[in-house]
């Protein structure tokens, strides 16, 4: 005889961590500082909060390396009731309604707490207050994976005097500190330039961080939505059904899907072939399939709304890239949303220039997905394809070049190629849209580099007339008795009208021009 | 004939023009004749090169012309200046003179470093662009070259109150000095001027006595020969119409240099009239020469692909285009041979007399 029996989720996912980004203690260290940032952004700015993160990781145990991880946000909090539940049950999201958040499995927490109980056996400590609360609330708790479902260590109220809000996280677990360090580094500087809007302070064992903010300017707010028609399975709708007590099949399409009028409803379903006024409860299970099936085919569905979305934007990418990257010169460009498979989504690049940049064989590529940066997998990643399939040539840039390439998907779903959400999948619309909005950006870089090679040319142009000037005023004066400075300052004059310049100006363009790193060595001489 | 300081006063007249300009806050421009093949006029009837009316306009706010402006002005003041303290320097002296480096600190603290000029070609360029700009000689700015030419044979010249005898210099000879329109001429009693392109076959003519036999005065410039000899040969041609015969290598280097005595060359042909001997005969070598006179093989160099090209070059010079020349140039561009005066020694060292004699006294030159 067979015996059947269900594997808890919690405990499946226990044993299959490294599909979360938990395979050892390196990758896990890092990905619980990820995690924890990124719930802690999703807390802040998407409701308007500019954010302010401090983290810590402090080694407990050098012998049995655990290492302990805190995080502190200044977020919206976590209703007392409910942080059992979002510590200590996976699958327990508030992030399932349709906008552009950071997460999007209702995983995260979980795996890191899972991955801390399994290695040290030690539950995680939350603090958090809601926005006006008069509590603060701090649980210990740890995960009871067979049932899927948290247990409770500790709980305690302190009275919240200052008004504080936020959440606070500490975990220990068994974790690879000096492995970590430079993925860890390279991630929060790459969420700063991203997130310019964000101040975050890291504390290591040997390795302090802090990323000041650079601009007090959030990206607007994603609005909250529906979902679209092209978007939903068979199990999203069945789910729906439940809520639909007498509902008529017209009536379900106008109160659950975004953009579908009763006008809209109606041409679909004749054209689907079904009734509009049956009970959408009656459905057969086949016909559940068909529908389904013919919702994605549908043609006639409005475009999938983008106000969802929250990009960046060209102007905080500039601020971001100049302040962490310090790149000379930064062209962002923002591309109108597209949609693949009912959800919309929209891509941003932009490429950095000079400066401190530098200068390889290959573009450094800088990968995003929702405002997160990608770190491993790169070359699993649609956007890598793009960058290195693009035409540089075209653009005026010849390798060894000073540029690094971002690249931002954001989407209300985006295709990860792993449940570790570290690389894009190859998706034509995206790939299509990666490389219009990489084109777009590379455009203005081309006439930026061309500007700046015409005003070189006219730079050199004046030293090779100028460096003479003394030479002839002195010979000139000889011959003619003449004044030498009067000489000498009129051919300096003439060399202007030449030009069509003044000496200054060309020195400011020129200046403007040149990279910081060069400034400097040009202030040095000038000193000298 | 002018004085120096009225030529000095030419070369400041120039040199104020250009600061003028610039004091009106023009740009300064230097009207200098071109010195080029195009600007080279081939005057049939005097039988001379001649500059054409081409002029070249040197501008300082031109990227390409800058700095030859630059070198022009430093020039200019070098010669001024020695007009000026009365000196006599030599182009290698000015050359040197005026060669230093130049170093200019941009408006970004940047070094730019550069010489004035770095090969005396430059310089000597510009000396020559001033000559023809101002219209002032090298020599009437009392600025000398190396002298390269001597001479041997029947004539006896007084230079600084000395009398000098080119006959009575034994294995030596005479060198002739920067200024040959100041040496007096005394007394000539020779048959005629040979002109040996080589200093090595003219010390072997000396040694043999070959002058004496022939009652010739020898003359050499070592290779491409410079203005006191041509002027001097010029005025033994001029003032006692003593036959000129010129005797080269043969092959377009060698025919060229001939052309120079004869007609005057392309960089200086604002000097032919002063330096060109128009009645210059070519005796040899031609390319007719090598089965004329049955030279061995041995003797017989194929020619490099320069030879060729400087051939055909000088085909297109319309003072080659003569049948006689164009029927030797063609003859070398077929065979691809050419030969040395030493190959006259295929018959014995004596050989060299008995050809010269033969192309002399049986008129078998080239005009
Ligand atoms: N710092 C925080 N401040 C406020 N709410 C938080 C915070 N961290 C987590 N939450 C809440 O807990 C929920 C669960 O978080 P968790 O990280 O497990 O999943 P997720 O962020 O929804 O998805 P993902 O698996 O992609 O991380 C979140 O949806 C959010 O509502
Ligand atoms: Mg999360």
């Amino acid at each position: 005889m067979y015996s059947y029996e269900a594997l808890p989720v919690a405990e499946w996912f226990r044993r299959n961590r490294e599909l979360a980004g938990f395979h050892n203690s390196t990758r896990a260290l890092y990905q619980t500082i990820r995690e924890l940032v990124e719930n802690s952004l999703d807390a802040t700015e998407t409701y308007g909060i500019l954010p302010t993160i401090f983290l810590r990781v402090a080694v407990e145990d050098e012998q049995k390396s655990w290492v302990s991880v805190y995080a502190e946000d200044n977020g919206i909090g976590i209703p007392g009731n409910e942080i059992p539940n979002v510590f200590g049950r996976v699958f327990y999201s508030s992030k399932y309604r349709i906008k552009q958040h950071r997460g999007v499995f209702g995983l995260g927490l979980k795996m890191v707490v899972l991955y801390a109980q399994s290695t040290t056996n030690k539950p995680v400590l939350v603090r958090s207050a809601t926005l006006k609360s008069d509590k603060i609330y701090e649980y210990q708790i740890m995960i009871d994976t067979n049932a899927n479902s948290p247990i409770i260590l500790d709980r305690r109220e302190y009275p919240n005097k200052y008004r504080w809000h936020g959440t606070a996280v500490k975990v220990v677990l068994e974790g690879n500190w000096l492995g970590a360090k430079k993925r860890i580094e390279d991630y929060l500087r790459r969420t700063a330039i991203i997130a310019p809007y964000a101040e975050i302070v890291f504390k290591g064992p040997d390795m302090d961080l802090w990323l000041k903010r650079r601009t007090t300017k959030l990206p607007p707010a994603p609005k909250e939505g529906l979902p679209h028609p092209k978007s939903v399975d068979v199990d999203t709708i069945k789910q729906m059904l439940l809520d639909s007590r007498g509902m008529t099949l017209l009536e379900f399409l106008t109160e659950n899907f975004d953009a579908v009028g009763e006008g809209t409803a109606k041409a679909f379903l004749e054209w689907a072939g079904f009734n509009p006024n049956a009970k959408a409860t009656a459905l057969t299970p086949e016909e559940l399939v068909r529908l389904v099936e013919k919702m994605k085919q549908y043609e006639g569905w409005r475009r999938p709304r983008a106000d969802w979305l929250s990009p960046v934007g060209g102007e905080l990418l500039e601020i971001g890239a100049k302040a962490i990257l310090g790149a000379e010169a930064v062209f962002a460009v923002t591309r109108k949303p597209e949609s693949y498979g009912g959800h919309p989504f929209i891509v941003e690049a932009a490429v950095a220039w000079g400066g401190q940049i530098p200068p390889s064989d290959k573009p450094l590529l800088l990968r995003y997905a929702n405002k997160i940066p990608l770190l491993y997998d790169e070359g699993a990643d649609v956007a890598r394809k793009v960058v290195d399939e693009f035409h540089w040539d075209n653009y005026k840039v010849k390798f060894p070049a000073p540029l690094a390439v971002i690249i931002h998907v954001c989407s209300t779903k985006i295709p990860y190629a792993s449940a570790g959400k570290e690389a894009i999948a190859e998706v034509a619309e995206i790939e299509k849209e990666m490389r219009l909005a990489l084109r777009d950006a590379a455009k203005k870089l081309r006439l930026y580099l061309s500007r700046k090679e015409k005003e070189m040319e006219l730079f050199n142009k004046y030293i090779t007339f100028a460096k003479y000037v003394d030479e002839i005023a002195h010979n000139l004066s000889v011959i003619t008795r003449l004044e030498k400075s009067i000489i000498a300052q009129n051919l300096h004059k003439l060399i202007e009208k030449k030009l069509g310049t003044t000496v200054d100006e060309l020195v400011k363009h020129t200046l403007s021009l040149t990279s910081a790193s060069q400034q400097e060595e040009v202030t040095e001489a000038m000193a000298q | 004939m002018s004085s120096r300081s009225e030529f000095l006063e030419r070369l400041e007249k120039w040199g104020y023009n250009l600061t003028k300009a610039v004091l009106e806050l023009e740009e300064p421009v230097m009207e200098i004749p071109a010195r080029t093949l195009s600007n080279t006029i081939w005057d049939e009837k005097a039988k001379m090169l001649k500059l054409g009316p081409e002029k070249m306009h040197r501008r300082f706010l031109d990227m390409k012309e800058a700095r030859r402006f630059m070198q022009t002005v430093l020039m200019l003041r070098l010669i001024v200046e020695a007009i000026r303290e009365d000196v006599y320097p030599t182009i290698r002296d000015l050359y040197y003179n005026g060669k230093h480096t130049i170093v200019f600190k941009d408006p970004l603290g940047r070094a730019h470093r550069e010489n004035t000029w770095d090969e005396q070609d430059e310089s000597n360029a510009v000396i020559e662009d001033i000559e023809v700009a101002t219209n002032v000689l090298r020599e009437e700015m009392g600025v000398s070259a190396d002298v390269k030419g001597k001479i041997v044979g029947p004539i006896v010249v007084r230079s600084q109150g000395y009398e000098l005898d080119a006959s009575k210099f034994g294995e030596t000879a005479l060198s002739l000095p920067v200024n040959v329109d100041a040496l007096e001429i005394v007394k000539v009693e020779a048959a005629y001027v040979l002109v040996v392109e080589k200093d090595a076959i003219f010390q072997r003519l000396v040694r043999e006595k070959f002058w004496s036999q022939e009652n010739a005065i020898l003359v050499t410039a070592k290779g491409m020969p410079d203005r006191a000899t041509r002027r001097f040969i010029r005025r033994l041609n001029e003032e006692y119409k003593l036959p000129v015969y010129v005797l080269t290598d043969g092959d377009p280097y060698g025919w060229y240099i001939y052309s120079v005595y004869k007609s005057g060359s392309i960089k200086l042909s604002y000097e032919s009239e002063r330096l060109a001997t128009p009645e210059a005969k070519f005796l040899g070598l031609t390319a007719t020469d090598i089965d004329a006179y049955k030279i061995s093989d041995n003797y017989v160099i194929a020619a490099t692909d320069r030879d060729v090209k400087r051939a055909q070059e000088l085909l297109r010079y319309p003072w080659f285009q003569k049948s006689e020349w164009t029927k030797e140039i063609n003859l070398f561009l077929k065979k691809k041979k050419k030969v040395e005066i030493e190959a006259l020694s295929t018959h014995g060292l004596k050989f060299l007399h008995d050809y010269l004699r033969d192309k002399i006294r049986n008129k078998k030159f080239i005009d």
